[in-house]
């Protein structure tokens, strides 16, 4: 049983490293820096997207918008940059802050006045859409002016020095050991169940070490992308939320039981709206950096979106039905979309056989879960 | 000697951590009604949940026999073919569907082409409920009923399926009193109809009643098994908590001080009843003062409470002062920062993040307290956790266990650690014994009582009118959403509560 209990909890890295295995054998040059550089950038636009997602289904809401959100706001901001002129950074704050008021508006609407967050999401899938391509006019509108790079542009062209990765390695390496530190130390003194000193130490080590590979991969080809690094921030900042906060830890209650939570004084409005708002400022990081990987603005740009971050969160664990859910499992989750997407581009599979693949592996992912859960019990 | 229906021997099951069911040997004979008493978290419902398959046979040791057959129940429908059948305290009917519907949920009978044979299900339902003399509807809908017929709709429920041993979990503990009474009664015509029954309850009065053997739980094993004739209340208390208890109501007032609470002339709306719950109540509560809330099922009760706390209805008139404050328009979070909090009576809906560990329920409502630069403090928040989880000994391996696992009165005691976290100055305790063992019951009087001599007062609702009388100071008599009478509780007798319970109405 307890078999069961470890099984299921690193079932989705199982299958990750399945996956990777599958997609190594079967192309030239699926290991290949090149393509794990790329494959990076393309982690970090959804699981960015996928994080903003969390912060909502974890108090039992959902939004079908983002992916037109994602396309809506990625295109105001290169249609203020190449037809308006406008600097990038002012562009995106424009965006932003547009991103911001409609998600605020959306969760208004759906706490204050009782209408249900996938009717109104699904009517923003289609209003956002109609907007975006009437905002870009149909056409394809590059993301910068002119020759050059700008703010918005080099956010997936841009990567880090050889240096600079190591300097950021060192940094973080600091940072988790010594939280590490901490967190046992006061384990121990609440007499807390406590891994052996040695696993501790050996989980950091492997961690690191995946840190470092990753990093001399990277560098290899032309260095750790901005993107992830976006990413990272964006990670390590939902994760503080979610966890260490006071508003995270009404993300879990409400989800986990709404009218319990009211009676205990949790500002469930607030904290609804707080996490729509939330995913709107992440909506419009992801247009950007999605219609930055495009170099333009095109009417595709966004589709679908909405369903792969739902399926990241999905198969990272996170229940719909909201209260359960975590960062780290976001993020495998959305690598394992990722993986797929980009493998089978590498094996120049067809569209209509991709869909089939991602869809068949959303639904045995969530039937493993329910199926090892169920025998763990 | 009598036949023996179902017997278990050296039954042990285990959780991570905790040994739930220690070498448990116990016997059923035919046509008895055998009551299971024990302290919270003794085991008792993990008995049931074995004996009704929810605990598949391989996940605990020992034998069941049923009827000199060995039972190896791998599902619910296992037990069930057996002649198994289980009320849980937890009602699961379907509230839209009517009282056949509930009934034949799952076993529709059907025609050849599938489809269902309605005017079968009612005349079946109806002439199922006239073998048991139940006065019930078969096309009423159980949303409409009370708990008390909610509660019969699930015994029909359990008896239609051929059920010849039926196992009630706490089927009292959301009763009320004259419920209770119609229940015990038609338990005492399915064992007339041959049917054995196990009866789990706290209300050791109702097992007096009703019982013919009676055994012991404690820490897991079965203590002792007794013929209700030879054995007294006060023994049964005593193998169950292994000491003696002298007192059951162990009040000592303290002197009240200044008011903390004034309600003038309120009257308050029901938007989902679209009537007027409540209707003119004044009182005030003082400082160190308890202050009991009796009435009938439907009185108000609850609702008075609730619209206090900021939960419930609309106000149509009246004033609410608290502390000095005027309380209007206010939710929950205003009146938790007024210092009120309030205990539901349905800790499940209203108390717990069952899918969460007990800390995080326990300082749910306390958090601002422990937040810094808006990052929380766990060190704070996991002392204070710890401190409460001990000092109200909740049994439980530590304050990370789920508390969707904990036994019904543990459960209690993590919804009274949440609202003592929050330092409160006025405590709502709607039903706050409800399904908790006698020990635990006394746990919670010591709480009122060092509540009080803290200068801190207490509004207890409750339908067990000892209780009412043994705990408060004054008594309220809620009746139809009225006063129907005031009382202090040292003169006051349960003759006259009822009296006042039943004035309007
Ligand atoms: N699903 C579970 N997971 C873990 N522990 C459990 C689970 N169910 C019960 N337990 C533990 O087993 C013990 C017995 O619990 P049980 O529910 O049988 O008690 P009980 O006698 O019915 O108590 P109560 O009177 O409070 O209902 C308790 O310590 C409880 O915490
Ligand atoms: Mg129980």
């Amino acid at each position: 049983m307890n078999q069961t209990k470890l099984l299921r909890t690193y079932s989705m890295g199982i299958a990750l490293v399945l996956i990777w295995l599958f997609f190594t054998v079967a192309t030239d040059n699926f290991l290949s820096a090149r393509n794990l550089s790329i494959l990076s950038i393309e982690m970090a636009v959804t699981a960015t997207l996928a994080l903003g997602m969390l912060l909502v289904l974890l108090p039992g809401q959902i939004d079908l918008s983002v992916g037109s959100g994602v396309g809506l706001i990625g295109g105001i901001a290169a249609v203020l940059i190449f037809n308006h002129h406008w600097n990038a950074f002012a562009a995106m704050g424009a965006g932003l802050a547009v991103a911001l008021v409609i998600w605020g508006l959306m969760g208004t609407l759906i706490i204050q006045y009782r209408v249900p967050a996938f009717i109104i999401t699904l009517g923003g899938l289609l209003v956002f859409k109609g907007l975006f391509w009437k905002v870009i006019d149909s056409e394809t509108v590059p993301v910068v002016a002119g020759a050059g790079d700008n703010a918005l542009s080099l956010l997936t062209t841009h990567y880090l020095t050889p240096a600079q990765g190591f300097l950021l390695l060192a940094v973080i390496a600091f940072f988790v050991i010594r939280a590490s530190v901490r967190q046992r130390s006061q384990r121990a003194k609440y007499g807390f169940e406590l891994e052996s000193s040695s696993t501790a130490i050996l989980k950091i080590f492997v961690a690191l070490q995946a840190l470092l590979l990753i990093i001399l991969v990277m560098n290899q080809f032309r260095g750790i992308p901005l993107s992830v690094v976006v990413l990272g921030i964006v990670a390590f900042s939902v994760y503080i939320i979610t966890m260490h906060t006071r508003f995270g830890r009404y993300l879990y209650a409400v989800g986990g039981n709404k009218e319990a939570a009211i009676l205990s004084g949790v500002p469930v409005k607030k904290v609804i709206i707080g996490a729509y708002v939330m995913l709107g400022g992440i909506v419009a990081l992801t247009g950007f950096m999605q219609t930055a990987y495009s170099g333009a603005s095109t009417t595709t740009i966004g589709n679908l979106m909405e369903l792969d971050a739902i399926a990241a969160c999905v198969i990272g664990g996170t229940s719909l039905a909201g209260g359960r859910g975590n960062v780290l499992g976001v993020l495998i989750g959305a690598l394992i979309m990722a993986t797929l997407l980009n493998g089978m581009t590498l094996m120049a599979v067809a569209p209509e056989t991709k869909f089939i693949a991602r869809g068949t592996v959303l639904a045995l992912a969530v039937w493993l879960d329910v199926y090892l859960s169920q025998k763990a019990d | 000697m009598k036949q023996k229906v179902l017997q278990v021997s050296a039954l042990t099951k285990r959780f991570p951590g905790v040994l739930a069911l220690d070498d448990v040997s116990f016997d059923l004979e035919e046509g008895e009604v055998h009551a299971l008493c024990g302290e919270n978290g003794a085991g008792k419902s993990t008995l049931i949940k074995c004996l009704s398959g929810v605990w598949p046979v391989d996940t605990y040791e020992g034998d069941i026999w049923v009827n000199t057959r060995r039972a190896q129940f791998k599902h619910i429908k296992d037990a069930e073919s057996a002649g198994i059948g289980v009320i849980y305290q937890e009602l699961a009917l379907v509230r839209e569907m009517t009282v056949a519907e509930n009934v034949y949920l799952g076993n529709e009978p059907t025609n050849r082409l599938g489809k269902i044979d309605w005017p079968k299900v009612y005349a079946d339902t109806q002439s199922l409920l006239e073998k048991y003399n139940l006065d019930l509807d078969p096309t009423s809908l159980v949303a409409d009923l009370g708990i008390g017929q909610q509660q019969l709709v699930e015994i029909v429920k359990a008896l239609l399926k051929n059920t010849s041993i039926l196992l009630l979990d706490e089927p009292t503990a959301a009763l009320t009193e004259s419920e209770v009474d119609i229940l015990l009664d038609i338990i005492r015509d399915l064992k007339n109809n041959g049917v054995t029954c196990v009866y789990i309850s706290h209300k050791l009065d109702e097992v007096m009643q009703i019982a013919d053997r009676v055994t012991v739980f404690r820490d897991g094993a079965s203590i002792a098994t007794s013929h209700i004739g030879n054995i007294a209340k006060a023994e049964i208390i005593r193998q169950m908590v292994g000491r003696n208890i002298d007192e059951l109501f162990p009040r000592r007032s303290s002197s009240p001080a200044k008011p903390l609470l004034s309600v003038t002339n309120l009257t308050v709306f029901d938007p989902l009843e679209n009537n007027n719950c409540l209707e003119g109540i004044s009182f005030t509560i003082k400082a160190g003062e308890v202050l009991g809330f009796g009435g009938l099922m439907g009185a108000g009760r609850t609702e008075l409470v609730m619209h206090l706390f900021g939960a419930f209805g609309n106000r149509v008139s009246g004033e609410v002062i608290c502390s000095g404050k005027s309380m209007h328009n206010s939710a929950p979070i205003d009146a938790i920062n007024a210092g009120m909090m309030l205990v539901s009576e349905d800790r499940k809906r209203y108390g717990l993040v069952l899918e969460k560990d007990i800390g995080f329920n326990q300082s749910l409502a306390s958090l601002a307290r422990f937040s810094q630069h808006g990052l929380l403090d766990h060190h704070a928040e996991t002392l204070a956790n710890k401190k409460l989880f001990k000092s109200l000994r909740i049994k439980a391996p530590n304050v990370e266990s789920i508390v969707g696992g904990l036994s019904g009165g543990n459960q209690q005691k993590v919804v009274l650690a949440k609202a003592l976290m929050t330092q409160p100055s006025l405590v709502f305790l709607d039903e706050p014994t409800r399904g908790i063992d006698v020990g635990a019951k006394l746990e919670v009087y010591e709480l009122i009582n060092q509540l009080t001599e803290q200068g801190k007062a207490v509004i207890l609702v409750s339908s067990e009118m000892p209780e009412l009388l043994g705990m408060s100071d004054r008594i309220i008599v809620l009746s139809d959403g009225k006063i129907g009478g005031e009382f202090v509780s040292a003169q006051a007798t349960q003759e006259q509560l009822l009296q006042a319970a039943m004035s309007h109405g």
